[in-house]
């Protein structure tokens, strides 16, 4: 694990005086801004509301607009990861200082977490304003955030892995934007397979249920082993990745 | 026990060879330079003794931990430059140091203390809070160069530390680097000669991937096949006849061949009229030849003003030493180029 703070440090670092977490964080907000503008504006005009069907569920979940801001940022907050170290030879300094693979990946993979984290902080602001006009369920906010931040979790690490496998940050970019998208239609199989193991696999990694599910406040744990294995699973491998540079 | 310990060490790439069976090592407080022509396998060796590349075969051990098994510890005690040199451009000279610093798990009391005696050493003082991306390619190797004395590690391997400089920076670097060698044990990498008569006390030439040399540099020069004398000498009656001279010192047993004044010039000789350069036969001695020569001169009426043995440059050495192996490396060049050609045509 040695390696991770400074790196954790550098990363961030990185990410806000370079523009791109401010460009990401702009365009992120600027999308977010619209999506609750249009929700708000489609419930005014609903006479009657569900218990469980209201903006706050529709901001999380049900709709594709929750999802769309997430499978592009995620690829372009870890696109640089390893790539552009590789691209510009600062990898053999980053590998030759007393460091393990472990430090190294989760280091930059934490800041890349934590700057998406970032990102969905000012959406706060949203339930405040819903919350002056009428009642909210605070403990839904919740479970909904923390359905974002669970595939934002499984996306990054994936995204990492791509970086890891990539030299260019577009090809890095295309390649985890190809298997994020993949991961979320695969999801989608669910309503459409016919019953059978396929389609229990499909309804197992969903990410439109496990959204949908939260947005309602209903935790599955089944839906937080998946995130965790699936983001632990594309760490591990991008730590193996990185160590098998040393044999390239 | 030596710093460097390289045994039997080879590399592939796929089924292509960089290193192939070198065994060399480093005495603590050494400065050796690693020479060799581009594409050598310099740094591909200098990346496994880092731990940045695993060997294909071989023993490396570094400051007594073997590299294989303990990357960590090797890399906590040296300093590397790699030949890239790559920095990251959006950090201020001094942010990269304090990373680095931090990295290398210098004690957080000790790391701006280290910082600025890096910064000192490696003459950064007046650029620390420029950003890395508007340095001057000299400037970034002297931040490369820093980042290796970071924490005063008893090694330094610096790749190529004088490659791409203007002559003025490169005389610094070197500079720098004989300031450095009371403190560090020094083993850098280089394709030109004078830097390694000009820092190094020791050298292990490489080509093609073997270690073809390893010596003192006289020792390496001594490897030279045949050495070479210097004659001068004129005739007392002032009528000089340099051709029928040097076909008298040309009858002589155990010379080769006998060069005049032009070629004598770029010995080192003098150039003055009446100036030979007398090359050997290889089982020749030159204290018999020397002997020799005085002898027929002195008969044939002739003063003979100086008798020297020629120093062989390194540069001959150098390309005695790794021309067959260029030579090899050409014809490899060329049937890839055939096999290329071949490939295009069908």
């Amino acid at each position: 694990m040695s390696g991770f703070w400074p790196i954790l440090k550098r990363e961030l670092f990185v990410l806000f005086v370079t523009p791109l977490a401010w460009v990401l964080l702009f365009v992120f907000l600027l999308l977010q801004g619209l999506h609750f503008y249009i929700l708000v504006s489609h419930f005014a005009t609903q006479p009657g509301l569900a218990v469980d069907g209201g903006p706050v569920q529709a901001f999380f979940g049900q709709t594709v607009l929750v999802y769309l801001p997430m499978l592009f940022v995620c690829p372009l907050l870890t696109m640089r990861a390893f790539a552009e170290e590789r691209r510009s030879g600062t990898i053999e300094a980053l590998l030759t200082a007393p460091v393990g693979a472990a430090g190294v990946v989760l280091g930059k993979y934490v800041a890349v977490l934590a700057t998406y984290a970032t990102l969905w902080v000012p959406t706060v602001f949203y339930f405040g304003l819903l919350s002056r006009i009428g009642e909210i369920d605070w403990r839904v906010v919740g479970t909904g955030y923390l359905g974002v931040f669970l595939s934002g979790a499984t996306y990054l690490a994936v995204g990492i892995f791509a970086s890891a496998l990539a030299k260019s940050q577009l090809v890095a970019a295309m390649l985890a934007f190809v298997a994020v998208v993949g991961m979320f239609m695969l999801g989608l199989g669910e309503f459409v397979f016919p019953p059978g193991m396929v389609r229990d696999l499909s309804g197992y990694v969903s990410v439109w249920s496990a959204m949908n599910e939260l947005s309602r406040g209903v935790v599955d744990s089944r839906r937080l082993v998946f995130a965790a294995t699936a983001t632990v699973v594309a760490l591990f491998a991008t730590v193996r990745t990185v160590e098998s540079w040393r044999w390239g | 026990m030596p710093i460097i310990d390289v045994r039997r060490l080879s590399k592939w790439y796929g089924p292509i060879p960089a290193v192939r069976d070198a065994t060399f090592h480093v005495e603590a407080g050494e400065v050796v330079g690693f020479l060799g022509p581009n594409g050598a396998g310099k740094s591909t060796t200098l990346r496994i003794l880092t731990g940045f590349m695993g060997a294909s075969s071989g023993e490396v051990t570094v400051a007594g931990h073997d590299v294989a098994r303990d990357p960590a510890r090797v890399q906590a005690s040296l300093g590397y430059m790699p030949e890239s040199c790559a920095l990251y451009p959006e950090m201020r000279v001094v942010e990269y140091l304090s990373f680095r610093a931090e990295l290398k798990r210098i004690a957080r009391s000790k790391r701006k203390i280290a910082v600025e005696s890096a910064l000192r050493d490696a003459g950064l003082d007046d650029v620390v809070a420029r950003p890395i991306a508007n340095l001057s390619k000299g400037y970034r190797q002297r931040v490369g160069l820093a980042d290796a004395l970071l924490g005063e590690p008893p090694l330094l391997i610096l790749d190529e530390p004088t490659a791409g400089l203007d002559p003025n920076q490169m005389r610094e670097v070197r500079a720098l680097v004989k300031r450095l060698r009371d403190k560090h044990t020094i083993f850098l990498s280089t394709h030109i000669l004078s830097e390694v008569e000009a820092v190094c006390s020791r050298a292990v030439v490489i080509a093609r991937g073997r270690v073809v040399a390893d010596g003192t540099l006289d020792e390496i020069r001594a490897l030279s096949r045949s050495s070479d004398l210097i004659v001068r000498a004129v005739k007392k009656d002032g009528r000089d006849d340099a051709e029928a001279t040097r076909a008298l010192l040309a009858k002589l047993p155990g010379v080769q061949t006998v060069d005049a004044t032009a070629a004598a010039a770029a010995q080192g000789a003098t150039g003055e009229p009446g100036t030979f350069v007398i090359r050997l036969g290889p089982d020749a001695s030159s204290d018999d030849v020397a002997e020799r020569v005085v002898e027929a001169l002195v008969a044939a009426n002739q003063s003979v003003r100086e008798v020297r043995a020629g120093k062989t440059s390194l540069e001959d050495v150098f390309a005695t030493l790794t021309q067959d192996q260029t030579r090899d490396a050409d014809v490899d060049a060329d049937s890839a180029e055939l096999h290329q050609q071949g490939e295009t045509t069908t």
